[in-house]
């Protein structure tokens, strides 16, 4: 087996084992029950958003090698300026809290927790009887997605382990050097600025904390998680502090639009033009 | 004396001091000069994935150049965007980067790096802009001389140029690479493993036909893993062999045919771009080089014939050139036409078409050397070198020769979806020459691009073809096909198919080759890479000194880098000895001069000795930079300091 199979087969492993558990422990059987039985109903109600998803993922995949070579001749060549502004800053988080117990934890986190973090609200929001927050955290998942690879393509910079090897370890590619053969299939090293990784995991944990009364054990688990997310893009020399802050940024403006785009008092099966707005603005995102 | 009042404040009390004095003459003398700004100065380098060890420069160099004021940007771009802004662009102050060249090269190497008459031509002739009639003179002196005037010839151009620092000469350093010694055996220990050379050299072992996905091998890597990896640790650089036994592998050979070998690298242009002359697109031209064959190759200190069956130096100013019977990849066979239209391509890739000869971007300092070509019959050809001595002149036929029926297509200028721009470039120089034909030991198969490229033996080049002829043809080496090639290359290749693999970086690289899934490692590695090797019983760490030596180019076409005062300066910032020991590990040798690894070709006065560069050494003060001698010596040449300590420049 490949090295990047067996990395896919561990993750795929790994993060069904923990959605099993968080749906029991988190939704509960009887939630579980009642979606199973307007599954139908409900996914019917949220095909659109899933189609914006999956035109804005496939995009993604298809259009990045060429939107990188963009990038590389005409994106606004931003290492030295992002250096210059926060120097050694990631070295300093490796040099201050570096121990082989946080790799290992923070490396699982980057690559398990992130997978986990992420699919968890799908289920968790498709077990609400209203489905119009599992639109708004699909919504918004296309909005970072569509918004990140246009700032991917403005934006041309390394990352801290490819800048400063002297001072800052590629923690996670020197103790897993078989993660390195899954993250370079879905991303490249000049794409750093925005982190994904945080604007993603900041995203749920957002989510989470409006749902709170919704899933009160999800937000506590969502926030850990996503924080820990956000630490290990930094802890593991790949992401700058910068990229972070974007990411952050990324997030919070994601929330926002999906809240203006989906609308909730258009809940209906088959309903208005409500849907009709959520599918066509994330558009408008991908071009900006 | 008064305190000096800042600019914005001065600004700001300027029209009232104007409007109410009435002496607007004097406040226009002080407000019409531009104000002094700090320096600002950007350092490019390839990332660490690309590269581990020159970025580790490029941030020594940013941090002292930091400490003693100047405003440092240290810019990251991929190999293929630091040669288009360096070599192509010209459009940067320093970068770090390697030499072309991996084996010992002739000083008149530095004849295509440094002579001003190629100072507005793009590509690898004096990329750094220096104009130095000096130079200049050595340089010629150095083609037309011969013996002891020629050594003093060459030594003189050291000294000049280490004194004028185009360039600074950083190390050479040990070429690591992490191979697998149970399918291919013979790896170069005293030079550059991987180099056109090293690969034709590789002998099949017993095991090669097997695996050719390599994905039988994995269980090797894993059964070994416990055994001991201390033979290549530290510094034994020729790293004995830690054979183990080995069994499994050879279960499933199928007779030796379709042996693969499978190399990796980080860096992903062999498997788009496979244009001898693109600047940007070529490291070392190792692949390229297999695929086309020049008239003669350098072989250590020895020339050997090689698509030339032979050449004579007719009178001082020809050398008539017999070709070897050979053929183009494409069936078509190689003549006199093909080497004469290569040279006046070279020289000019329009072949007059535009208004502007049009050079190429690679192998200009040699192509220089032919002035003019005439062919004599189909496998002889007439090159005019005129006042040259005998070494410069077989240089001048260490280039690639290129078929005209293929070239001769391209020498339009470059256009866009049919729009022609400005450009001053030729459709040759920018093409990616897919599916090239070439005559050499390897043909083109196939490639996927940012991912992998297949190459395989040409049974028709003369290495392969005279090993399947009779004992009685090869016994008569002086008249046979492959006359004048040493016994080695005979046969050569030794595999039927050569792919090349990209990974993402020098560790995933070596990962490939602990766990068997290829056989060597092609781009460079970090030292941190090396106990890695050590932990797989069946992979071992092989390294030789490579000559293409790191270093860091100055711009000097811009103020203050024109200064070759400054340079000197900045030379004296790169702590030599410290990158050897703390970026490289001791993997490397420290030089003054270019021609480090040439034998014999550095003069006393340039010897590394004592640990020092004996030209430009560093600012030393006990381990760490001495600011205050650096700024001193800042002073000396002229340069100024703010009273926050910043290196003042007037408008860049």
């Amino acid at each position: 087996m490949t090295p990047f199979l067996s990395v896919l087969t561990s993750v795929l492993a790994w993060v069904a084992a923990m959605l099993v558990a968080a749906s029991l422990g988190v939704i509960g059987p009887a939630r579980l029950r009642e979606t199973w039985s307007e599954l139908r109903d409900r996914l019917w109600d949220t095909r659109r958003v899933v189609a914006v998803l999956c035109v804005v993922l496939i995009a993604s995949a298809v259009g990045r090698p060429s939107l990188l070579d963009v990038s590389r001749l005409f994106g606004f060549q931003a290492t030295a300026l992002i250096y210059g502004l926060e120097g050694g800053f990631v070295a300093w988080v490796q040099a201050t809290f570096a121990t082989s117990e946080l790799t290992a934890y923070f490396s699982w986190v980057y690559v398990y927790g992130y997978a986990f973090l992420l699919s968890f609200p799908a289920i968790a929001y498709l077990a609400l009887p209203r489905t119009v927050t599992l639109r708004r955290v699909l919504v918004a998942y296309a909005l970072n997605y569509a918004i990140g690879l246009a700032l991917y393509t403005l934006v041309f910079a390394h990352g801290p382990r490819n800048v400063m090897p002297d001072m800052v370890t590629p923690l996670l590619f020197a103790t897993q050097p078989d993660v390195m053969a899954l993250t370079s299939e879905v991303n490249v090293n000049s794409n750093v600025f925005p982190s994904l990784h945080t604007s993603l995991a900041v995203t749920v944990a957002t989510f989470a904390v409006l749902t709170r009364e919704e899933y009160p054990r999800w937000t506590p688990v969502a926030v850990w998680l996503s924080l820990s997310v956000v630490v290990a893009t930094m802890y593991l020399g790949i992401h700058w502090l910068t990229d972070v802050v974007a990411g952050f940024a990324l997030a919070f403006g994601s929330v926002f639009l999906a809240y203006r785009f989906v609308d909730p008092r258009e809940n209906a099966v088959g309903s208005d033009d409500g849907g009709e707005q959520g599918r066509s603005d994330p558009g408008t995102g991908a071009d900006g | 004396m008064t305190r000096p009042i800042s600019r914005r404040a001065a600004l700001a009390g300027l029209g009232t001091a104007a409007a109410s004095a009435g002496c607007l003459g004097r406040a226009e003398n002080i407000a019409g000069r531009d104000p002094h700004s700090q320096l600002t100065l950007e350092i490019n380098a390839t990332p660490a994935d690309s590269d581990p060890n020159g970025i580790r420069i490029a941030r020594q160099l940013e941090e002292h150049l930091t400490a003693v004021g100047i405003d440092v940007r240290l810019n990251t771009v991929g190999q293929t965007d630091l040669w288009r802004k360096v070599l192509i662009n010209q459009n940067f102050d320093l970068y770090v980067g390697q030499f072309v060249e991996t084996e010992p090269f002739d000083p008149d190497a530095l004849y295509g790096l440094a002579h001003s008459r190629f100072v507005a031509e793009p590509g690898w002739q004096n990329p750094f802009g220096l104009t130095e009639i000096a130079v200049d003179d050595l340089l010629e002196r150095q083609r037309r001389v011969t013996g002891s005037a020629r050594t003093d010839a060459v030594d003189a151009l050291q000294e000049t140029v280490c004194d004028l620092q185009p360039f600074s000469v950083v190390a050479f350093p040990d070429a690591l690479t992490a191979v697998q010694e149970n399918r291919f055996a013979g790896w170069t220990e005293d030079r550059q493993p991987v180099s056109v050379s090293g690969l034709l050299e590789l002998d099949a072992t017993s095991d090669a036909g097997s695996g050719d996905d390599g994905s039988t091998d994995g269980d090797n890597a894993t059964g070994g893993d416990t055994t001991d990896g201390g033979t290549t640790d530290g510094d034994t650089t020729d790293g004995d062999t830690t054979d183990g036994d080995e069994t499994a592998a050879g279960a499933d050979a199928d007779g030796g045919a379709g042996a693969v070998l499978r190399l990796v690298t980080t860096d992903d242009r062999i498997t788009e771009n496979w244009n001898p002359i693109a600047a940007e697109y070529r490291k070392h031209g190792t692949f390229t080089g297999l695929l086309y064959d020049p008239l003669v190759r350098a072989d250590g200190e020895s020339t050997v014939p090689w698509l030339a069956a032979d050449w004579e130096r007719v009178d001082e100013t020809t050398v008539d050139v017999t070709l070897r019977d050979a053929q183009w990849h494409d069936g078509e066979p190689v003549t006199a036409g093909d080497v004469a239209f290569t040279y006046e391509f070279l020289r000019d890739t329009s072949m007059g078409s535009v208004e502007t000869a049009v050079p190429t971007p690679r192998f200009r300092g040699r192509s220089s050397i032919v002035e003019g070509e005439r062919v004599i019959d189909d496998a002889t050809v007439r090159l005019s070198v005129p006042d040259v001595n005998e070494t410069v002149a077989a240089r001048a036929l260490q280039v690639p020769i290129l078929p005209e029926h293929v070239w001769s297509e391209r020498t339009g200028a470059a256009t866009i979806a049919g729009f022609e721009f400005d450009f001053e470039t030729t459709e040759a120089i920018v093409s990616n020459n897919a599916d090239p034909v070439g005559s050499g030991p390897l043909r083109f198969v196939e490639a996927t691009a940012g991912e992998s490229v297949v190459f395989e033996r040409n049974p028709d080049h003369f290495l392969a073809r005279s090993a399947s002829e009779d004992d009685a043809d090869a016994s008569d080496e002086t008249t046979g096909p492959r006359a004048g090639i040493p016994d080695r290359y005979h046969g050569k290749p030794a595999f039927d198919r050569l792919r090349i693999e990209v990974l993402p970086s020098d560790i995933s690289a070596v990962e490939s080759v602990a766990e068997g899934l290829a056989d060597a490692t092609v781009s460079n590695l970090g030292p941190e890479s090396v106990p890695r090797i050590g932990r797989s019983a069946d992979t071992r760490l092989v390294s030789g000194r490579s000559a293409a030596f790191y270093h860091v180019g100055y711009n000097a076409r811009r103020g203050p880098l024109s200064n070759p005062r400054f340079r000197a300066v900045v030379a004296r910032l790169i702590d030599k000895p410290a990158i050897v020991d703390d970026a490289f590990e001791g993997y490397a040798q420290a030089a003054a001069s270019p021609l480090a690894a040439s034998p014999d070709a550095v003069p006393d006065s340039l010897a590394w000795i004592d640990g020092t560069d004996p030209v430009h050494p560093f600012f030393d003060d006990g381990g760490s930079l001495d600011v205050e001698a650096a700024r001193a010596a800042l002073r000396d040449v002229g340069y100024r300091f703010d009273d926050e300590g910043r290196l003042l420049s007037r408008g860049q």
